[in-house]
């Protein structure tokens, strides 16, 4: 189980890393963190011809504030996102979401960047970008930058919108609206391992009601998905059980999850459900939704 | 409740009995272990073999030219080339066993057909294993793909495409029925029978460290030297000279420390022979090491097996008998399988009175990784019969614990023999289930499940109760054969220590401290000042080497008699330098000493000088301070115990939490309560895996579908809980040893004990459990909340 | 564009330089050389142990600059110039660590072979936060695995090193 052969170059300029993808397309693979690109190597399910460590890039891991917008360099390691008390303040979903990649270990070289680009239908990060309507900044050498929406990013099947010379340089976070509550829960056989089903959500309360709800799912689609129809019906409704369960109904109408060794189609389309509402209910006690009305009925088991 | 410094025996001799601390640790701590993966010789090659991607195929063609001329490749050998040099063996446990059993007919490296995937094909021998990689990538094989038979039913089936072909069907034996008592009577006097089919999916050892290998041939010499993680170095031995063809006198066979095993790395594998070949070939070291994918697709799996039960009872839960029907799914090419059916039907009955049993079996030979040993290799009779007392309990509507303790067998009364016949004595099955019972509060229990269930929370409780031949049951009227005798070599160095020489090869079980404790004591010595040497065939004594939870009882044994044996010549030495009478004279902390102060003490090392020098003792003495002892394990005894699992179910996820998992066991005398309890809890973590997390699982097309650690799921640190142990107070059955075996057990009786205990939560949804693997969405499935 | 037109070719020799358990080493690698390899293969510390090479066992964790990676999935060109922590280099002048003598104490491995990794990573995390609770604990190794024990003697041992090395600590 080792690598097959390939070049390799760690340029010191984005410019320079710019270059090369320009000069070798689809034959050059970005290396960021390596926490997945590395497997694939080993297993030989990875060929690429160059790969380009950005890892020596100055400035690409910076953890900034602009406006109330958390900016994170692509190459900011998870393990340091975790413990940035900025992306506390400013994105408590991702901070939520952070604890749930992998393990210690895998955090410390991961990358968010890299997390995001590889776009595994499972991972944490997407479902973060696509719940909190964040913004990716693309960079070529050919056409210099452009902005994506988290909504536009994500394609299928490991599949983004990055063109084969451009590079994930930033990722940007809006601010959180006052009044709202956020939860990251996923379901996966054990501790760390990828979920196979994972749920970002958030819920902005006003005067008691939903004012707005976002809910992004990994593990039941080829990318990870916002739960569109959902999210509408929650608009303007009171945030009680039944809502939350029928929002989970609506999560997942006209889905066909896929199937693995440790989940079915239809095991992820009912945990979903669950994990829908369990959710909805975490993030609108923490936008401030009073329990007792919440768990009014039967009691919720979580 | 006991920890490890607090066990509840008196404490034999200074070290036996005391959580002593293992002499393994200060090189493993400290990253100076020597795994095979760590040897290092001069001009030492790679290999890495081309493996079958298709569970059943015939090989048309293996074009090697271009991976011959790649960078680094020193050697291509395919199937045909092989066979020239090596013979195909029988696997890891010797021939597929068992009388009337015709054996396949294959070769190391496939030459005519891949039966499973991950089939050796073709081996490269580079500079690296890089090279070696690569250079596989290179060897075109074109495959005809024949239809794969992934089921034993499939394989049972008179029209599935045969395996091998000289054996014309794919049933390696049976049926075979074996009566016990008169089956049809009990039947007929039974109040009603209860039937369950009951299943036991396919899992595997995975010890961390895979199988490797380095051979190294001196072509001046003719000698083959080998570094081998294995289980057992004289039979690595064995094996190579035979299917070598090369004279015994010139292979030898050496191992490290050892990455794990759990059954898996006894003999030498297809691939290692294999590799030894290469060596012999080109007169150079070769080494092989494992890689995960290897391990998972091929190194061997276990535990498939099929049952079909009828148990015979009355009205008030007594079990008179049963009615068993087995299939084994074995796998591709042999294993252990066929030996098993012998042991699983022998140990079906358990600690249980019964009256009768009828007991078929089947061996189905399919499309996929052999059949191994896995700690407990038996286990399915436990998880059988446990799972199905309370299949019984829940038909008759009574409390499992009460149907357990009516029909265990007590101590001391009928019958003294299981119905298959061995002896019960010494069983302590009654006392672990009553202080299990105790221990977890039964009653205060079902009040917190009652209130728990109106809350929506399911808990439920579950035990399992077993016994293991460990060593098990000594007939006196027998005599043990030369093979089942524990040979050990100690001797007294002339630097005053002890070096005990045993052909157990530890990988994991920490023998380099037990029998040095155990030979402290009987001799006389400080623990420190004793040496156990394993794994090398130049030194260690004849024996199969580490398994079947024999250590204990078999070397444990072996070291206390011998250490007594040196002492008295070691005394006899003495006496005659300071001219006293034998019988006088201790071994207190290296000096020997009379009891009496009058006569004067003398030290180890001059014993030793003198008795090497000879001059100053008389003529007849023996003087020879080494003595060989073999072992035929005294009086013998079951290991055993009750365990006993809380869980609590997410009915909407199909998460199972172990809210608690406690222990009863009995193990005789401990020689390492703290080794002791290591072996328990890591059995334990086995059995909890594989109900809940471990499948090797196959697809219809017989591909493996988990060949990697994302897909083949172990236990970790969040998974496991805290595992609380309670030891039994020994029976003695035998004068001196009283250590009893405990490798196996937490293993054996772990996964009826989780599942009795997630059929309990279940209970509310009228869910009825016969499978032993649980997946969670499995568990929907059962619940209902989701389509099968 | 091909390759060598771009001055790249897939067996270039790096050379690598960082430091190891504070000495200086340096090596030349091809690209595709894990550091795991490296450190095993070019440096001879086979302390560190190849488990399952696709980073989901845990046994190659070493420190990178004071962080926890798994050796197998890196690079040994990513390392350069960093400063990288083995098994051996945690008993200093043939002293046990307090955690490796508390490990040694509770009986914490069997055979030893993930022990490199579970000790890599336990240094770490009390580095990072050196008063965890039991359940932090199991939560930061969930990403080693032990075949041998059940874990219970490996967290039982780190809790007696948090302990041992808190001794005004009475709660």
């Amino acid at each position: 189980m080792k690598p097959p052969a390939f070049a390799y170059r760690a340029p010191e300029s984005l410019q320079e890393a710019l270059s090369l993808l320009a000069d070798h397309g689809d034959e050059a693979k970005v290396l960021a963190g390596g926490q997945s690109l590395i497997p694939l190597l080993s297993l030989r399910l990875a060929r690429p011809t160059v790969l380009v460590d950005l890892a020596r890039i100055p400035g690409m891991a910076s953890i900034s504030e602009s406006d109330g917008w958390l900016v994170m360099g692509s190459m900011v390691r998870e393990g340091h996102a975790e413990r940035a008390p900025l992306v506390g303040r400013l994105a408590p979903l991702l901070s939520a979401a952070l604890p749930f990649i992998g393990h210690p270990a895998i955090r410390s070289r991961g990358t968010v960047g890299g997390s995001l680009a590889h776009a595994d239908p499972a991972a944490e990060l997407p479902a973060v970008a696509l719940a909190t309507d964040a913004q990716l900044v693309a960079t070529s050498a050919a056409r210099g930058k452009r902005t994506l929406p988290a909504a536009d990013f994500f394609r299928g099947f490991f599949e983004t919108a990055l063109e084969t010379d451009e590079i994930l340089t930033e990722i940007r976070l809006p601010p959180l609206s006052e009044g709202t509550g956020v939860c990251f829960q996923e379901v996966a056989r054990r501790h760390g391992d990828f979920a196979m089903v994972g749920l970002a959500a958030s819920v902005r309360l006003a005067n008691g009601t939903i004012a707005d709800a976002h809910l992004a799912l990994t593990g039941v689609a080829p990318q990870p998905i916002r739960a569109s129809e959902a999210e509408l019906a929650l608009i303007g409704a009171s945030p009680t059980k039944a809502v939350f369960e029928e929002a989970g109904q609506l999560a997942t109408r006209g889905l066909t999850p896929p199937s693995d060794l440790h989940g079915s189609s239809g095991y992820r389309t009912v945990v979903a459900q669950v994990l829908v509402r369990r959710a909805l209910r975490v993030a609108a006690l923490k936008a401030g939704a009073d329990y007792e009305e919440l768990d009014s009925g039967r009691g919720d088991l979580r | 409740m006991s920890d490890s410094k607090s066990g509840v025996f008196p404490v034999a001799g200074r070290f036996t009995g005391s959580p002593v601390r293992r002499s393994e640790d200060p090189r493993l701590l400290t990253g100076r272990g020597m795994y095979v993966d760590d040897i290092r010789l001069p001009g030492m090659l790679h290999a890495a073999f081309v493996r079958s991607p298709m569970a059943h195929a015939v090989v048309l063609r293996v074009d090697t030219k271009a991976a011959r001329s790649a960078p680094g490749v020193r050697a291509v050998f395919d199937g045909q080339e092989m066979a020239q040099l090596a013979k195909a063996g029988g696997g890891p446990l010797g021939d597929m066993g068992g009388e009337g059993v015709e054996s396949p007919i294959f070769t190391v490296l496939a030459t005519d057909r891949v039966r499973m995937m991950g089939d050796p094909v073709a081996l490269v021998v580079a500079d690296s294993r890089y090279l070696a990689e690569d250079a596989c990538e290179l060897i075109q094989v074109e495959y005809q793909e024949l239809p794969a038979v992934t089921s034993a039913e499939q394989a049972l089936d008179p029209r599935s495409t045969p395996i091998f072909a000289n054996l014309g069907s794919n049933v390696l034996q049976g049926p075979t029925t074996e009566r016990f008592g008169d089956v049809e009577a009990v039947f007929a006097s039974a109040d009603r029978v209860v039937t369950a089919s009951l299943t036991q999916h396919r899992h595997q050892n995975v010890p961390m460290e895979g199988r490797g290998i380095v051979a190294s041939f001196d072509p001046a010499t003719g000698e083959l030297r080998v570094n081998a993680s294995t289980q057992g170095v004289h039979g690595v031995r064995e094996a190579l000279a035979a299917q070598l063809d090369i004279p015994l006198e010139k292979v030898h066979v050496r191992a490290g420390d050892i990455g794990g095993s759990f059954g898996l790395k006894f003999g030498v594998s297809r691939e290692e022979v294999a590799v030894a070949a290469a060596s012999l070939k080109l007169g150079l070291p070769v080494r092989w090491i494992e890689d995960r994918n290897e391990n998972l697709t091929v190194s061997g799996q276990a535990r498939e097996e099929s049952f079909e039960v009828e148990a015979a009872i009355t009205k008030d839960g007594d079990i008179l008998g049963l009615k068993v029907k087995m299939v084994i799914d074995a796998g591709a090419y042999p294993g252990v399988a066929p030996m098993l059916v012998g042991t699983i039907r022998q140990m079906i009955p358990g600690p249980y009175r019964m009256e009768a049993l009828s007991f078929t079996a089947t061996v189905a030979i399919t499309n996929k990784a052999s059949y191994v040993a896995y700690r407990g290799p038996w286990a399915s009779e436990t998880w059988v019969r446990e799972r199905l007392i309370d299949l019984i309990s829940a038909e008759l509507g009574r409390d499992p614990m009460q149907i357990r303790l009516r029909n265990v067998a007590v101590r001391g009364e009928p019958p003294l023999r299981m119905v298959t016949g061995p002896s019960l004595a010494g069983i302590t099955a009654q006392e672990s289930l009553q202080r299990a019972a105790a221990l977890i509060d039964l009653d205060s229990f079902r009040e917190r499940q009652e209130l728990a269930r109106q809350e929506g929370r399911y808990l439920g409780v579950g035990f399992g109760t077993f016994i293991e031949p460990a060593p098990g049951p000594r007939d006196p009227d027998e005599t043990p054969s030369e093979e089942e005798m524990e040979q050990l070599r100690m001797r007294l160095e002339l630097d005053g220590t002890v070096t005990v020489f045993t052909s157990q090869m530890p990988h994991g079980q920490s023998h380099q401290t037990t029998l040095a404790q155990v030979a402290a004591d009987h001799f006389g010595i400080p623990f420190s000042q004793v040496k156990v040497v394993v794994g090398d065939t130049d030194m260690v004594p004849m024996g199969f080497g580490t398994g079947g939870s024999r250590s204990a009882t078999m070397a444990g044994g072996a070291t206390l008699h011998a250490a007594r044996a040196l002492r008295a010549k070691v005394l006899e030495v003495a006496a005659q330098l300071i001219d006293t009478g034998p019988e006088t004279l201790n071994i207190i902390g290296g000096m020997v000493a009379a009891e009496k102060a009058s006569t004067r003490s003398i030290t180890l090392v001059e014993v030793a000088a003198a008795a090497a020098a000879g001059d100053r003792l008389p003529p007849g003495i023996d003087r020879e301070l080494e003595v060989n002892f073999a072992f035929d394990g005294g009086a013998g005894g079951w290991s055993g115990g009750t365990h006993c699992a809380v869980v609590e179910v997410d009915v909407e996820t199909g998460l199972v939490r172990v809210e608690r998992y406690l222990v009863v066991e009995d193990c005789g005398e401990m020689i390492n309560p703290a080794i002791v309890e290591g072996q328990v809890r890591g059995g334990v973590a086995q059995g909890i895996g594989a109900v809940l997390l471990e499948r090797s699982a196959y697809g219809e097309d017989g591909q493996f579908l988990s060949g990697s650690l994302m897909d083949y799921l172990l236990p970790t640190a969040t998974d496991v809980p805290q595992i609380e142990i309670e030891h039994l107070e020994t029976v003695r059955l035998d004068a001196d040893v009283n250590f009893r075996g405990v490798g196996e057990g937490g293993m054996i009786v772990a996964p009826p004990t989780l599942g009795n205990a997630i059929a309990d939560a279940l209970a509310p949804f009228g869910v009825r459990i016969t499978e032993q693997h649980l997946p969670p969405a499995r568990l929907l499935e059962l619940i209902g909340t989701m389509d099968a | 564009m091909s390759l060598s037109a771009k001055g790249l070719s897939t067996d270039e020799i790096f050379q690598v330089e960082l430091t190891v358990n504070g000495e200086r080493r340096e090596g030349a690698v091809e690209a595709r050389k894990t550091l795991a390899d490296f450190l095993r293969e070019d440096l001879a510390l086979t302390g560190t142990h190849l488990g399952c090479e696709h980073g989901v066992c845990g046994a190659c964790t070493v420190l990178v600059d004071g962080e926890p990676a798994r050796s197998c999935l890196m690079l040994a060109v990513q390392a350069r110039g960093s400063a990288v922590l083995t098994i051996e280099g945690l008993a200093q002048k043939g002293e046990l660590s307090s955690l490796q003598q508390s490990m040694w104490d509770n009986h914490s491995f069997q055979c030893g072979f993930c022990t490199p990794g579970f000790l890599m990573q336990i240094t770490a995390l009390l580095e990072q936060s050196p008063n965890p609770t039991e359940g932090e604990v199991r939560e930061a190794l969930s990403g080693n695995i032990c075949r041998c024990t059940g874990y219970q003697s490996i967290v039982k041992g780190v809790m007696a090193a948090i302990a041992s090395s808190n001794p005004k600590d009475v709660s």
